[in-house]
């Protein structure tokens, strides 16, 4: 009776470690699988950040590093801000601070973190109606984001 | 000197030309600047959205290749993840 219990503890253990292993929305899909290609993988994710440092302006750069995520404010609506995060996730959308939604938009063929926030604030800047109907939209909820809306609302 | 920069699984490719070099006809800024052509309407055929990037201005969607713009970026195809 003892061993099963203390069986079913080790195995209830070995669950809450899988599931905290996993990566969060698809991370791992998004690297090329493959020991050979895990270098060039990171010369790609270097590559990428040295874009951002020289695209990005000083102080959003320094936001980013800082903060974890990059604030880009919406042209057509005055009191919205988009906040990129640092790595590749769901943005979440604030108006008057205060958060409305969360967005996810990813690049259809993987490409490193700097290059998908690139991604979004160039999206957000130049095409800001088509990037909200692309995405798909999460509520905030007291358990976090979750997906009710169908595509198509801004 | 103006860029393409074309963001990819490798990381982004950059192509430069000198637009001041192309107003005097300078073959390899011609040439540069053809190849720079040649890539924009390949990844816009892919489904690439383009945007013109100048310093501390808001990045501008353009559809057509702008040889005098600062730098000008090409996002791959995104669909709601």
């Amino acid at each position: 009776m003892v061993v099963t219990v203390i069986a079913l503890e080790l195995l209830f253990v070995l669950l809450i470690v899988c599931l905290l292993c996993r990566a969060p929305y698809g991370v791992l899909a998004h690297q090329p699988l493959g020991g050979g290609r895990r270098s060039d993988w990171r010369e790609a994710q270097e590559r990428a950040e040295q874009m951002l440092r020289d695209v990005l302006a000083e102080d959003d750069y320094r936001q980013l590093c800082r903060r974890g995520y990059l604030e880009v404010p919406s042209r057509a609506r005055p009191r919205r801000v988009y906040r990129i995060p640092r790595h590749q996730g769901q943005v979440k959308v604030y108006e008057g601070g205060v958060p409305i939604m969360a967005l996810c938009v990813q690049p259809v063929d993987p490409v490193p973190d700097g290059d998908v926030v690139m991604m979004h604030k160039l999206m957000i800047e130049g095409n800001e109606e088509e990037y909200l109907r692309i995405a798909n939209r999460f509520e905030p909820t007291l358990y976090g984001f979750i997906a009710i809306r169908p595509r198509g609302r801004v | 000197m103006s860029k393409l920069r074309v963001l990819s699984a490798r990381g982004d490719t950059v192509l430069e030309w000198d637009e001041r070099k192309l107003q005097t006809g300078d073959p390899e800024a011609l040439a540069a600047v053809r190849e720079a052509e040649r890539i924009f309407e390949e990844q816009r055929g892919r489904g690439a959205t383009a945007f013109k990037v100048e310093s501390d201005k808001p990045a501008q969607k353009i559809d057509t290749f702008d040889r005098t713009a600062e730098q000008i970026i090409m996002v791959p195809r995104v669909a709601g993840g």
